[in-house]
């Protein structure tokens, strides 16, 4: 497994378990009157654990493949790119249009932020995940 | 798993040229070691430039590297 794929796998990983556990928080305290402010303090919560798994494993994972971290990408791994960002685009179009009915329909504030919020994870999830398989696959 | 429509002799060719590993080829060539397994195996189709920098490097044509399969 190449660095660059490894580096996906934690990234896929370290979003879903930091957001599912933001998520399901929410869920559970949906009614607290605390709103937006919650939902702001979990979110940059798991942003920093997110951030910080991910600097700690890549400076892990660089010291075992010193050969393969200055490689630059090729052609292939363009492609893979491309195409994962392109699968990402759809749940981002489609969680666009959900907030802007949303917001003439008058959903809160903390409302919005979460759609937001599950509009983006979802995209990244699409995106690193369709990556990883295409990786797998080949192409 | 997803496979292109022409064989290949890159394996083969490696092999008579000094056991090549696919890191070596992958420098003279531009791409990663993992990119040319993926083309060994069938598995992904390289650009044409790639395709060319591949016989070149075993001073072959391009045809005697890649082998059209499909219809």
């Amino acid at each position: 497994m190449s660095f660059r794929e490894k580096i996906h796998w934690v990234a896929l990983t370290a979003i879903a378990i930091a957001f599912g556990w933001y998520f399901l928080t929410i869920a559970w305290r949906a009614d607290d009157p605390a709103g937006l402010l919650a939902s702001g303090g979990l979110l940059l919560l798991a942003t920093i654990g997110v951030v910080v798994v991910m600097t700690l494993a890549t400076v892990f994972l660089a010291l075992r493949n010193p050969a393969e971290v200055n490689l630059k990408e090729d052609e292939r791994d363009r492609s893979i790119h491309w195409r994962g960002t392109h699968f990402a685009y759809y749940p981002m179009i489609v969680g666009t249009w959900s907030c802007i009915g949303l917001i003439f329909a008058g959903v809160s504030q903390t409302g919005l932020l979460n759609l937001l919020l599950a509009m983006v994870v979802v995209a990244e999830l699409i995106r690193i995940g369709s990556q990883i398989w295409l990786y797998r696959r080949g192409y | 798993m997803a496979q292109t429509l022409f064989t290949n002799d890159i394996r083969t060719l490696r092999f008579l040229n000094g056991e090549m590993t696919q890191a070596d080829l992958g420098a003279q060539v531009g791409v990663t070691r993992q990119t040319i397994a993926a083309i060994e195996q069938g598995r992904y189709s390289p650009s044409l430039e790639v395709a060319f920098r591949i016989a070149k490097v075993f001073g072959k044509p391009l045809d005697a590297v890649f082998t059209w399969d499909g219809d």
